[in-house]
């Protein structure tokens, strides 16, 4: 097998929290290869939010390293590009310029990059819509303009956490596969992060299963569906099969997350 | 064509002006409330006699230094709080002093130390206007989005490019904002500055015309300094939602 694209080894990471820590990750060995479809899956606060950020280089890890086609990741830079679950756009900026910010930023060639921004606009549909400003959008819209600014940066990686969260299931469902030809077309790596099973399978070569806190590897399920994917195979039994096996990895972790929570909760209350 | 809102002002002002008229001629009484004829042909003698020129003219002067300073001194110091703990945590407890206190009665103080003529008024329309615009520059920059920190942190952004790209432009509206309840205080402060002891103004003519029994003449300075209070704060309004469009987007008026 090649060198991978993307690589943890023993990621681990503890916040300290009013003088107490707490252990979000712990020991993570993850390779991902060069244009594959990652997808990870676990309860909410098992970390893997603080997974992709650490990938980033938006913070640090506590002891392991994050590397990048073998270079360990220190801070942010050009070769990994975030879509965040809230669309984070500037108000104050319209659409192009919104979409231009990676190479703003990075110093590049802004004539380039605004002729890149367009051409990603309108492969996510929204040609025309470059001097709209983002509270003119719809939240489907806006979200599209995330994934063309990521997409603009000119980033080999590209790291996605729960970006369809927020849209209703229709919008999600033509997004899943806009997604997933754009992925196709361009040949990025992607590291993806979802709480629904079901697109998880969809997008991906290969679903991670994380514990419950703290973060660790419970098991990874390799995709074998044909691609090019279309809405249909979601019908299909093979798919159910997928989903299913995942869902049953998944559900003793998201019980023993509920009831945490409750417990925190309880707590809280008492306190 | 008329818009709906032009013809609501014309609406109430007229009704106002009807009854601001009956009134007057019901009392009879010439201290309390002169007929609105009287005051303008008192505003026309005013103008011609140079009087009022000249009164606008100073008070303008003690606005415009007084509120200019408190822009400069307000958004640079702002900038200075957010930007260093250490100069904010020796300043707060001050500013917040200060912001509390109505320190219009520094007036007479003023008149002491820096005399009769502009230096008192524009120090006491400044201190009267400064912190607003102080306060509101510091939470402009101290309460950024989050996300939008995070995601140009993602694409490497320095802290340079943070503060440019997006603490400042996030901060505009807020002090904007700030410059809109500063330019009413400021208006207070030139008038009562005046009052105190002055050669000429608009709070000046008001405090001549009481001590003449000329009601005619301190209405026309008031309905001046009513008209520039209302057209500052509409040109601000008008300035905040040009800039800052998304943030009048969810607020319905009923
Ligand atoms: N900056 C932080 N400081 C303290 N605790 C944090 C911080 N970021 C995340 N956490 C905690 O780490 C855990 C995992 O968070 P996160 O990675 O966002 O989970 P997920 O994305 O899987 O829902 C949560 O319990 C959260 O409270
Ligand atoms: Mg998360």
């Amino acid at each position: 097998m090649n060198a991978p694209k993307l690589s943890t080894r023993d990621l681990c990471k503890s916040f300290q929290k009013d003088g107490v820590s707490i252990e979000v990750l712990r020991g993570l060995n993850i390779n991902v290869a060069k244009g594959e479809f990652v997808s990870i899956v676990g309860a909410s606060g098992c970390g893997k939010t603080t997974f992709l950020r650490l990938v980033n280089g938006l913070i640090r890890s506590s002891s392991g390293s994050a590397m990048i086609d073998g270079r360990e990741v220190t801070a942010p830079g050009s070769d990994i590009a975030f879509v965040f679950q809230q669309d984070g756009l500037l108000p104050w900026r319209n659409v192009i310029d919104n979409t231009i910010i990676g190479p703003e930023i990075q110093g590049r060639n802004l004539g380039e990059a605004r002729d890149l921004a367009s051409s990603f606009l309108n492969l996510v549909g929204l040609r025309g819509f470059e001097k709209h400003y983002p509270h003119e959008l719809s939240g489907g819209m806006r979200q599209r303009v995330n994934m063309a600014r990521a997409l603009t940066a000119g980033a080999e990686v590209l790291l996605m956490d729960e970006p369809f969260a927020a849209l209703d299931a229709q919008t999600r469902e033509i997004m899943q596969t806009e997604l997933t030809r754009i992925w196709s077309e361009t040949g990025k790596t992607v590291l993806f992060v979802t709480h629904q099973i079901d697109e998880a399978v969809f997008l991906s070569d290969r679903v991670l299963v994380f514990t419950v806190r703290p973060g660790r590897l419970k098991e990874e399920v390799f995709v074998k569906l044909p691609r090019p994917r279309e809405l249909a195979l979601k019908r299909s039994p093979e798919f159910g099969l997928y989903v299913d096996r995942i869902w049953r990895l998944i559900e003793e972790e998201v019980r023993e997350s509920i009831r945490r929570e409750t417990e925190e909760a309880l707590l809280a209350a008492r306190r | 064509m008329i818009s709906p809102e032009v013809r609501r002002w014309i609406v109430s002002f007229g009704v106002a002006a009807i009854l601001w008229e009956a009134v007057a001629w019901y009392l009879d009484n010439k201290l309390f409330l002169v007929r609105l004829g009287a005051i303008g042909e008192r505003f026309v003698e005013l103008i011609q006699s140079g009087e009022l020129i000249s009164d606008i003219q100073v008070s303008f002067i003690e606005f415009a230094g007084g509120f200019g300073l408190a822009i400069i001194i307000g958004i640079g110091f702002g900038v200075l709080m957010a930007a260093s703990r250490r100069v904010r945590d020796l300043f707060d407890p001050w500013v917040s002093m200060l912001y509390a206190t109505p320190t219009i009665a520094l007036g007479p103080l003023f008149m002491l130390a820096f005399g009769i003529g502009y230096t008192s008024k524009i120090a006491l329309v400044f201190l009267t206007a400064v912190f607003p615009i102080l306060i509101n520059t510091l939470a402009g920059l101290k309460t950024t989005d989050r996300n939008l920190l995070e995601v140009v942190r993602s694409f490497g952004a320095t802290p340079r490019q943070i503060y440019f790209k997006v603490r400042i432009p996030g901060a505009l509206p807020f002090i904007i904002a700030g410059l809109r309840v500063s330019v009413a205080r400021a208006l207070v402060g030139v008038v009562v500055a005046e009052l105190f002891g002055a050669r000429a103004g608009l709070g000046f003519l008001i405090f001549r015309s009481a001590q003449s029994f000329d009601t005619a003449g301190l209405f026309v300075a008031v309905f001046i300094l009513a008209i520039c209070g209302v057209v500052c704060v509409e040109l601000l309004k008008w300035i905040e939602i040009r800039l800052a469009p998304w943030r009048f987007n969810n607020i319905e008026e009923d």
